[in-house]
């Protein structure tokens, strides 16, 4: 992950050129083409979705993200998407609304046993 | 009165479970994946899935439940009551709700325990084709770098590892509603095979019929109180 960022930001400016191209509605870069298909495939669709279906969903995924990066800004502190204004956005939706709370509680677990993994550590290399 | 609520709980028993089961199969990323014991991973086969899936939502539509199931409200328990009781009784039924909470706290980590137990003889009795299918059901994400890119250009401010755990999370959840909805035009259509644009623009538009995606201009929660 921290490798991902580090390159990510080598190349900022030609992703960022990508996602401006990608948001565009002519000549779309597809972003999410191979991560989709494996999801397609993972939730019932044949192992080789077809391209033009992938394409569909993909336009969807990114509408979905857009909308609601759009609503967050709006409610809450205007102008910033803050954790809280996801939770309330999706709050009337059973199934995203757990998939949130579960994410976020066991991301905060995962913070925990790092923290202590690394106290035990350093614990160790004083003694 | 004491069987409205003994059925009433009864209901929420069988719906925590479901929730559980849809809870554990939703759960884990990649990324927590590496802290958690693939062997003991709570799968569940593709079908039983989305039956699961399909029940629960009927059951959540039928008894007209907010998303808090999990967090059982005793103003559920207490609105039942508020109709029939005087307050000096509804006092000591709330006690009563409050050491029903706890028996039901306790048996949910025992419905947890059990539900575990019944995902590992689920998945050991999986296929080759289904080992493969569920693995890729768990392990495909949306690219944490490309979505927090996404979203700040959207935004136009930079957003929070958190957001975007949380973003990507949905979008997935989001990929599953399409596609499962898309599943189900394709079989009432009798088609087979893998899913086509067709299928998946009538399970958009009855998904935008709904409400299942988020629009600009929808006032639909305008209209909701």
């Amino acid at each position: 992950m921290a490798a991902a960022e580090e390159t990510f930001e080598q190349f900022e400016e030609d992703d960022a050129a990508e996602t401006a191209l990608a948001l565009s509605s002519a000549g779309r870069k597809r972003l999410f083409s191979k991560e989709l298909r494996c999801m397609m495939y993972g939730f019932g669709d044949d192992q080789n979705p077809y391209t033009e279906s992938v394409d569909i969903i993909e336009d969807l995924v990114i509408e979905f993200i857009t909308e609601m990066t759009y609503k967050a800004m709006e409610i809450g502190r205007t102008g910033r998407v803050q954790i809280d204004d996801i939770v309330f956005l999706v709050r009337k939706d059973p199934r995203k609304y757990a998939r949130v709370k579960d994410l976020l509680t066991m991301n905060e677990e995962l913070r925990r046993a790092r923290k202590a993994f690394d106290e035990i550590k350093f614990a160790g290399n004083v003694k | 009165m004491e069987e409205i609520l003994e059925k009433q709980e009864g209901d929420r028993n069988n719906i925590r479970a479901l929730e559980q089961l849809k809870y554990d199969l939703n759960s884990t990323n990649s990324d927590e994946e590496q802290m958690e014991d693939d062997e003991h991973s709570k799968d569940a086969l593709l079908s039983i899935e989305e039956n699961v899936l399909k029940e629960e939502s009927a059951v959540c539509n039928n008894s007209d439940f907010s998303i808090g199931v999990v967090d059982i409200k005793a103003e559920d328990i207490l609105d039942l009551e508020s109709d029939i009781i005087l307050p000096q009784a509804s006092q000591s039924q709330s006690s009563t709700n409050i050491q029903k909470q706890k028996r039901e706290s306790k048996s949910r980590k025992e419905l947890e325990e059990e539900e575990r137990e019944k995902m590992q003889v689920l998945v050991s009795n999986f296929t080759e084709d289904q080992l493969d299918r569920y693995a890729m059901y768990r392990r495909s994400a949306f690219p944490k770098a490309a979505i927090k890119r996404l979203m700040q250009t959207i935004a136009g401010c930079s957003v929070s590892q958190n957001v975007v755990i949380a973003m990507a999370g949905i979008a997935k959840v989001f990929v599953g509603e399409v596609v499962e909805e898309g599943l189900d035009v394709m079989e009432e259509l009798g088609d087979t095979g893998p899913l086509q644009p067709k299928h998946l623009r009538e399970a958009v538009r009855r998904m935008r019929q709904y409400g299942g995606i988020p629009n600009g201009r929808d006032y639909r929660t305008h209209y909701r109180l």
